[in-house]
């Protein structure tokens, strides 16, 4: 017979339905929901690709441009990617609305782009990735890490080494 | 689309066919309908237990070698019109099976797939979303 | 009016054929909802039943290769059937009487085994190994409740009887205007075991769990209701509707039809369906679990049959 004082409450509480689609729904902060890559913070690593459990991330290092291109029909928003990548370059936003009609499958795409560059010391051919923080026997200021962009991961090395004094 | 196709698109039954799934996304199949927190019965819904009633079919999983015949003649045992939702990445792509010897592709090589719900599994609030656009394309054909 | 004419329009007006229909998908929209509410859902809309039906309406019937195609189609028909003419021999206390041409209560009670048939005719006829199933348990399940529900039936009519001078009288009119004059059989404490087997018999004849295994989504695949799609599934739900009205009212006339005359009388029995069908149908469809068919089946020739027998024995001998 509990369950009829369980009927009895249930009726007294009333309905604890969310009220979605009607209205918003509860979204937890840290929900892994779309993914976001920042071109500008990647090191180019490639670890994302490595990791990825969907084999969702694609790298592609052509001759003008570093081209990273992530497929959300594939992503199985794990957080691999953005648990290892080094710099908090792709992160898991908590955008939750991602269901879409079939025709409109191979836009869910998220694109990210690194240009090619010449090097400012040697003039080798290299990519204009954000410089890795252990070049420096010291955590690096910002403006220490943007004065090496412009250069071949070789150069940057020297150059850290060196001091980079201005 | 007169005042008949109004009213009977307030009544989309679901049927769900697991195409070798993990089964994850089966539970939160199950969830959006069963507690009360998500209730998929407020928008008319009811699942139902024989492919015949089906408007709304619900596939999840890659479709795996063993169980594609079965799929197939299933599908085609239920009546149109009807919509088909891809929930889960695994019918849509394959999802972390991709490429796998033993599932035969995307379910779209197969079978018309009308809606896409990602995620793995998707959030029972996803999967309701993903149905409510199911019932729009539904409301189209009837 | 000619009587042909009110005949027919009893049965396809008032109280059964439209009536009825409307008052059986209200009480079932009623009943979904308030089952949700009691399982802290919000539930759908009032008419979701009769918006089915027209969703139903719209769709095609397929007919399986291997079933049996005029039985197929017929069965849901014959049901639907039934149930209207069994809507217009049960009264309704101070505003209809049945025509006595019509039927009594022993037609009504053959009439009331006939959806249990229908359901194991279409499960066999559809030829699929789930409809064998669902007609195999339908079966074992009349088998447990139809004696009971004999019992009880006699029972009623024996005391309507005996308190008229004759020995047994089964039509409906006599017994409401017996509990008008003498008290409803709901206060009667000779009554009671009677009363308690027919609220046995209530849920296995209705369907509802516990006892609704030979229609169980999750085991069978629905059982009979398989392969049906379309129209002839509409049928069946109107069927089911209808039935619902039917048991209710039969059982509000055995034992409590006391109610004024007129729109208050028609009033006062919706109420009294509304509470039986609250409490009978829908806290107990929610509160427990469906019951195994073997155990159903040993269930009933227990205390189902224990109460009718008693109740039985003590109208006799009293």
């Amino acid at each position: 017979m509990g369950y009829l004082k369980v009927l009895l409450q249930n009726l007294l509480a009333g309905p604890a339905t969310e009220p979605f689609p009607f209205g918003e729904a509860l979204t937890p902060k840290g929900l892994r929901g779309r993914v976001q890559y920042d071109p500008h913070t990647c090191v180019g690593c490639r670890t994302c690709e490595l990791s990825c459990a969907g084999g969702a991330i694609r790298i592609e290092m052509k001759p003008e441009a570093l081209e990273f291109t992530l497929w959300h029909d594939t992503c199985a928003f794990c957080g691999l990617c953005a648990f290892y990548c080094p710099t908090d370059a792709i992160r898991l936003s908590d955008d939750w609305h991602l269901s879409h009609t079939d025709d409109r499958k191979f836009e869910m795409i998220e694109k990210g782009r690194i240009p090619a560059i010449h090097c400012a010391a040697c003039g080798e051919e290299c990519y204009a990735t954000q410089p890795a923080a252990d070049l420096f026997d010291h955590p690096p200021s910002r403006e220490e890490l943007e004065r090496l962009r412009g250069y071949c991961p070789r150069c940057r090395r020297k150059l850290a080494a060196e001091g980079a004094q201005p | 689309m007169g005042l008949l196709s109004r009213i009977s698109s307030r009544s989309p039954w679901l049927y769900r066919i697991n195409a070798g799934s993990c089964n994850g996304c089966d539970v939160e199949l199950a969830t959006t309908a069963l507690i009360p927190r998500f209730d998929v019965e407020r928008l008319g819904c009811q699942y139902c237990g024989s492919p015949r009633h089906a408007d709304i079919v619900l596939i999840t999983g890659p479709l795996t070698v063993r169980v594609k015949d079965k799929v197939l003649r299933l599908f085609e045992e239920i009546p149109d019109p009807k919509v088909t939702v891809a929930v889960g990445i695994c019918p849509i792509s394959g999802g972390v099976f991709r490429g796998s010897y033993s599932i035969c592709g995307p379910v779209s090589k197969y079978i018309p797939i009308d809606v896409d719900v990602p995620g793995c599994p998707p959030r029972p609030q996803a999967i309701i979303e993903g149905i409510a656009k199911a019932i729009e394309v539904w409301k189209e054909r009837l | 009016m000619s009587e042909p004419l009110s005949l027919l329009l009893s049965v396809v007006i008032f109280p059964s054929g439209l009536f009825v229909l409307a008052l059986g998908l209200a009480l079932k929209g009623v009943d979904r909802r308030v089952a949700a509410r009691l399982q802290r859902r919000v539930g759908p809309p009032l008419l979701q039943p009769a918006i089915d039906l027209v969703k139903l309406a719209q769709k095609r019937t397929f007919v399986p290769d291997v079933a049996c195609r005029p039985v197929f189609l017929a069965a849901p028909l014959v049901g639907v059937v039934a149930m209207l003419l069994a809507a217009a021999l049960v009264p309704i206390p101070g505003v209809y009487e049945p025509d006595p041409v019509l039927g009594d209560l022993l037609v009504l009670f053959y009439l009331l085994a006939v959806p249990g048939v229908v359901l194991m005719i279409a499960g066999s006829a559809s030829g699929s190994p789930f409809g064998a199933v669902g007609f195999s348990r339908e079966m074992m399940l009349m088998l447990g409740y139809e004696i009971p529900i004999v019992l009880v039936i006699v029972a009623v009519a024996l005391r309507t009887g005996q308190g008229q001078g004759a020995v047994i009288t089964f039509s409906l009119g006599e017994i409401v205007q017996y509990q008008r004059t003498h008290g409803a059989f709901l206060f009667d404490p000779i009554m009671w075991p009677t009363l308690l087997a027919f609220s046995a018999f209530l849920p296995a004849n209705l369907g509802i769990i516990p006892f609704d295994m030979p229609e169980a989504e999750t085991e069978v695949l629905e059982g009979p209701l398989l392969e049906y799609s379309g129209p002839t599934l509409g049928l069946f739900r109107m069927m089911s509707a209808v039935r619902t009205v039917v048991v209710l009212a039969l059982g509000i006339c055995l034992f409590f039809p006391n109610a004024p005359a007129g729109i208050a009388g028609l009033a006062v029995w919706a109420v009294k369906l509304l509470v039986l069908a609250t409490a009978g149908v829908t806290v107990l469809r929610v509160s427990v679990g469906r019951k195994r068919i073997d155990r159903a089946f040993i269930y009933f020739f227990r205390w189902p049959l224990a109460f009718a027998v008693v109740g039985l024995a003590t109208v006799v001998i009293v």
